[in-house]
């Protein structure tokens, strides 16, 4: 179009020469300014982007097809000066990078089988991507400042991440020395995100959230397209394998497509300590010899009754009273005499009763049936029971049903839609809602943060309807007490 | 054939037509030309609008992006960056001395740097040292130089202090009694006129340069012995020098970083800050083959006793087979200097908020910390619970690395400490030897994890409760009749004076003459006859050996045991029943051990050393060893001294600290 645009001015130019000259120059100097302007416009642009690529420099990974294999390569060589560097000073990583594990996965078989055969092309690093990721366990090193001036040395920028330790957040007013979270290495156009993971009590690793203080660059890579640490995150300890790839030696994780799924909802939601404290100082904390054994009881059948269903692979959270004494006060409400779980009825197995039997906890009742309003309760240790509440969801809500003994008389206790999130729960990795408060409110109303030694389930929680009668002939079935 | 003619009639009209033809054709080249020029113009201001507003989007884009791309990522709290005080570029500070009878401050460019006008304490010559360079305090002391020995711990300081560094002196009430001529004379050589003449209850202050100039003194002499000299106030002014000078060249290394950041800050810490041969900070001790300890933390508790808390450290890190990574040290509190000298050693500490109140805070503290450790290493499953003043033996680790599985798998015990309390040096002897004992003795122990998680921290004594933690540990209700494994020879030694329940009396009197083993790499001997079963047998096994002691003589007495070497003997005390310790106190207390509660006693016996020869005491008849003891032996019964006498002895000593 524009080279015809082009003519077009200069045949306006020749017609202005022929006639009505005055008119005809200024038209002809309008287009001629026009068209200079849209040359310049047109440099202008030009060197922008110029200015705008070197500005971001190994920020804005260029997604240009000519460079493609260049870029391709750089990847992979990133990756390789980092395993040297790594390596170097004998820190052992693991890849937990998700793209990468995606492909990884799609050829574990023969990756597994042939572990350290040449690769022929370079089918993983180079695959196109931002950041590679990569996980180190805080524990297996000794934080040298000597690993940090030899990745200067081998031209890496690098950015470290601290913040606080939340292993210290408990009831007791401690604070140490921040820990590190996240190390990001920057090289040409390539950075590598390194993810620090914390053994914490319950057995599990956690990696924090990657937070920027005042102070840092927040040019130095695209932060919101990292892939770990928007949230904190929970994960079992991997079992590791290393492999061979791209010609590269490397760990990942053994099962990586199972570390993808752990992945997807590994978010982690530390307990509210601060709010708690704040809660203790209200009420303070019931210190008789009856609420501390509650607690040591509580505590162990939570434990067991998490083993069981662990063993199980029925996913559960912590419901109820149990979720409200995590969410006010961190702790079991030593005066609610019961622990609460829920479990979504598509979870539903029929192993749930006899494992738990074999645990040594006896089914003590069993109300309404799988179809609805299933509850199940277990005796543990003495009077402290363990009560399974069956979750069902529709269109708009989760429900899930109550059942009086003596009258069959229904309940229906509604909840807004939740998604579930991993905790720290008496040294335990456990669900609770990720929503917490909405599900804290709907059960308990807006004043939940005041204790009520009375409790009435019938009555009191804030989310209760009635839901009719059980048929009298279907009673044996779904009216259970042993 | 006139049709090849062509028509003249026609080719006007043909020419006219081709001219219209042609005319039209111009008309709409015209237009077309027109059309074009209109649309090129149309183009070319389309072409610059969309180029500004190319401009425009790229450049909020961008400048969007600058803002989002980190704004999830951005911490929540605001980091509200506390305004740093100007570089103080002032050459000159002012600085103020007060001493007299009740009070004394040090105030440094108007800012109070000591302040003390309590009643009943801080007697004595309070010592303040400032950085050279920046004014800030890197030091305070107060000497009792009214009390014995204080003086020389005045000269030790002075001698540690660099080079350069301020001092200022003041004294409070008395400072003179007990001043030797060391003393006076080492503060003469810092330039003092007035300090050899100093004399009961005079005033006095001084400011000067260790090496260097004197900034000022002024002194006021007490009149009379009943009364106090007239307060006086020193103003004087001190050149500050360049930081460089202020400052030791060593090489550069991350070590002497760390030292650099120390020694810029605090002082009386001796040769760490030497610039020519400063001692080292990091220790290299020898591994230890089959090290079972490595991977168990430590937990270091700590309160403000900086100076205590670095010698613990040295002697700590200095054990063989010490792994540093796994340490933790505790601060009861926030305060800096023992931070600084966590951080020296490149060691992680934790400071606690204070809860509560003397022997509570203690308590509380403890919880918290053995808590934390759990937490921060939640693999282990013990912990090794040290505190700021103990030394540690060199064998420290290996001591525990060959007894701990018995912690693990006895269900017996309740932990191992490596503090024996009847270990004297009188009354110790076999750094191989291992006991079971019933009480808890601290002081350098280990603690199981399912102990502390399902036992004690659900019931610790909480905030209000004002108990010693190791008290309520050795309650029945804790213990549940469980032992601890102590050595003959004790792997820690207390050399804590100051503290809340110490004294240099105290001290003096139950903790200098510990023994402490120095020699590495001791093989135990018979670790596992230390099991529940095999220690009956053992024991038995010795008091089948033990030559029966004679009775009638005083046991009191160097003479009660044969001069010999390496023999077992046994004596019988009374001991109506299992709490009956009457006799055995008595004993305790001429053999100059641990008398103030029972310690060291398993099912009524005791074991210690006497004149290297093994020295076995049997209560009877509440020991089930009793029927050891041959019928003709009558055990010893010892009188306890009258009521009134015993219940005097320990507030005498605290009366006595006090004047």
């Amino acid at each position: 179009m524009k080279p015809l645009c082009g003519e077009g001015s200069r045949a306006g130019g020749f017609r202005a020469l022929q006639g009505l000259p005055m008119q005809k120059i200024n038209r002809n100097a309008v287009l001629a300014l026009l068209s200079l302007a849209s040359l310049v416009f047109l440099l202008f642009q030009l060197c922008y982007y110029k200015f705008y690529l070197s500005q971001k420099n190994g920020a804005t990974f260029s997604k240009v097809r000519g460079s493609q294999s260049g870029q391709d390569s750089t990847r992979w060589h990133v990756v390789r000066k980092f395993l040297g560097l790594i390596s170097s000073h004998n820190i052992p990583v693991y890849l937990i990078d998700p793209l990468i594990l995606g492909l990884v996965d799609k050829d574990i078989e023969q990756i597994r089988s042939s572990p350290d055969g040449p690769s022929p092309e370079c089918k993983y690093f180079c695959a196109s991507r931002d950041f590679t990721t990569f996980a180190l366990l805080d524990k297996t090193w000794k934080h040298e400042v000597g690993l940090f001036r030899t990745a200067e040395k081998m031209g890496f920028q690098w950015l470290k991440i601290i913040n606080k330790d939340p292993r210290l957040d408990g009831m007791d007013d401690l604070s140490g020395m921040e820990i590190p979270l996240h190390y990001i290495f920057k090289l040409a156009s390539h950075a590598i995100h390194l993810v620090v993971f914390y053994e914490r009590s319950g057995n599990y690793l956690w990696h924090g959230p990657l937070r920027l203080k005042q102070h840092m660059d927040r040019k130095f890579v695209p932060f919101r397209k990292l892939h770990f640490g928007r949230y904190p995150g929970a994960y079992e300890k991997p079992e590791l394998l290393h492999v061979f790839i791209d010609d590269l030696k490397v760990q990942i994780p053994k099962n990586p497509s199972s570390f993808l799924e752990e992945m997807s909802h590994s978010r982690f939601l530390e307990c509210r300590y601060r709010e708690a404290r704040a809660f203790l100082q209200l009420y303070p904390d019931d210190a008789s010899l009856d609420a501390v054994e509650f607690r040591i009881k509580a505590k162990s059948l939570l434990h067991l009754a998490a083993l069981t269903l662990n063993n199980l692979g029925v996913k559960f959270w912590l419901s109820s009273g149990t979720c409200l004494g995590w969410y006010r006060q961190c702790n079991i409400i030593p005066h609610s005499k019961d622990v609460d779980l829920g479990i979504f009825i598509r979870d539903y197995k029929a192993e749930i009763i006899p494992a738990f039997q074999k645990a040594g906890l006896p089914l003590k009742h069993k109300f309404g049936k799988v179809e609805d309003s299933l509850e199940l309760s277990f005796q543990g240790e003495e009077d402290v029971k363990l009560d399974v509440f069956f979750f069902y969801e529709e269109e708009d809500h989760i429900w899930n049903g109550g059942t009086q003994a003596k009258s069959g008389k229904k309940f229906k206790y509604f909840f807004p839609k939740f998604t579930l999130c991993w905790t720290e729960f008496v040294e335990l990795k456990v669900h609770v809602p990720c929503e917490t408060l909405q599900y804290v409110e709907a059960n308990y109303g807006p004043d939940w943060k005041v204790p009520m030694k009375v409790w009435d389930w019938k009555s009191s929680p804030s989310n209760v309807q009635d839901n009719g009668v059980w048929p009298v002939d279907e009673w044996d079935d779904v009216i259970q007490i042993y | 054939m006139e049709e090849w003619k062509p028509n003249p009639a026609v080719k006007p009209h043909k020419k006219r037509s081709w001219y219209l033809a042609w005319k039209y054709k111009l008309m709409n080249q015209r237009a077309l030309r027109k059309l074009c020029q209109t649309g090129a113009v149309l183009f070319l201001l389309v072409t610059v609008i969309v180029n500004i507003k190319l401009i425009l989007d790229t450049r909020r884009a961008a400048y969007e992006e600058e803002e989002e791309s980190a704004q999830d990522y951005d911490d929540e709290m605001l980091n509200v960056e506390v305004p740093r005080h100007p570089v103080n570029n002032k050459k000159v500070l002012d600085v103020e001395v007060y001493s007299s009878r009740s009070k004394v401050y040090v105030a440094v460019d108007g800012t109070t740097v000591l302040e003390d006008e309590a009643r009943e304490q801080g007697r004595g010559i309070h010592v303040i040292v400032l950085n050279q360079a920046t004014g800030h305090v890197m030091a305070k002391r107060v000497f009792d130089t009214y009390s014995p020995h204080e003086d020389e711990a005045m000269v030790l300081f002075l001698n540690m202090v660099a080079r350069g560094r301020i001092l200022i002196f003041t004294i409070k009430d008395e400072g003179s009694f007990h001043l030797k001529d060391t003393a006076k004379s080492v503060l003469k050589s810092l330039g003092s006129q007035v300090a050899p003449f100093l004399s009961w209850r005079d005033m006095w202050t001084f400011v000067g340069k260790k090496g260097g100039e004197v900034y000022g003194e002024k002194h006021a002499k007490s009149p009379a012995l009943s009364t106090w000299g007239d307060p006086v106030l020193l103003k004087t002014e001190v050149h500050l020098t360049s930081v460089e000078d202020a400052e030791c060249h060593w090489p550069d290394t991350e070590l002497n970083r760390r030292r650099k950041r120390f020694c810029s800050k605090v002082e009386g810490y001796g040769s760490v800050c030497s610039c020519k041969d400063p001692t080292p900070i990091e220790f290299n001790p020898d591994p230890l083959k089959d090290n079972k300890v490595f991977d168990v933390p430590v937990a270091v508790i700590a309160g403000n006793r900086p100076n205590y808390l670095y010698r613990m450290l040295r002697s700590l890190l200095s054990a063989q087979g010490v792994n540093p990574q796994m340490i933790t040290v505790f601060i009861d509190g926030y305060y800096e200097e023992p931070m600084d000298v966590v951080e020296l050693f490149g060691l992680s500490g934790i400071q606690h908020t204070p809860i509560s109140i003397k022997n509570a805070r203690v308590s509380q503290h403890y919880k918290a910390s053995l808590t934390a450790t759990f937490s921060l290493f939640p693999e282990a499953k013990f912990a090794v619970v040290l505190e700021e003043d103990l030394d540690i033996s060199v064998d420290f680790f290996s001591f525990l690395s060959q007894s701990i599985h018995l912690l693990e798998e006895d269900e017996s015990l309740y932990c191992i400490s490596a503090w024996n309390d009847q270990g004297y040096e009188h009354t110790a002897e076999d750094p191989s030897l291992l006991y079971r004992v019933e009480t808890m003795p601290g002081l350098g122990w280990v603690l199981r994890k399912s102990l502390y998680k399902d036992e004690l921290e659900p019931k610790w004594p909480t905030p209000e409760k004002l108990w010693d933690w190791d008290m309520w540990m050795r309650m029945p209700e804790q213990r549940k009749g469980r032992e601890c494994i102590i050595p003959d020879i004790s792997r820690s030694y207390h050399f804590g004076i100051v503290g809340l329940n110490m004294n240099g009396y105290f001290h003096e009197a139950y903790f200098k003459k510990h023994k402490f083993n120095t020699v590495p790499n001791v093989q135990l001997k018979n670790v596992e006859s230390l099991r529940k079963d095999a220690y009956e047998t053992e024991i038995h096994r010795l008091l089948g050996e033990a030559e029966v002691l004679d009775h009638s003589k005083n046991p009191c007495e160097d003479s009660f045991v044969p001069d010999t070497e390496g023999k077992v003997y046994v004596m019988f005390i009374r001991m109506e029943q299992e709490a009956d310790f009457t006799t055995w106190t008595q004993l305790a207390k001429c053999l100059h051990i641990w008398d103030l509660d029972v310690r060291g006693n398993h099912k009524g016996l005791w074991r210690l050393f006497r004149k290297k020869n093994h020295f076995l005491v049997v209560g009877v008849p509440a020991s089930p060893y009793s029927s050891k003891k041959p019928s003709s032996v009558t055990p010893i019964y010892m009188e306890p001294p009258a009521k009134e006498e015993g219940a005097v002895a320990v507030p005498a000593v605290a009366a006595a600290e006090q004047t």
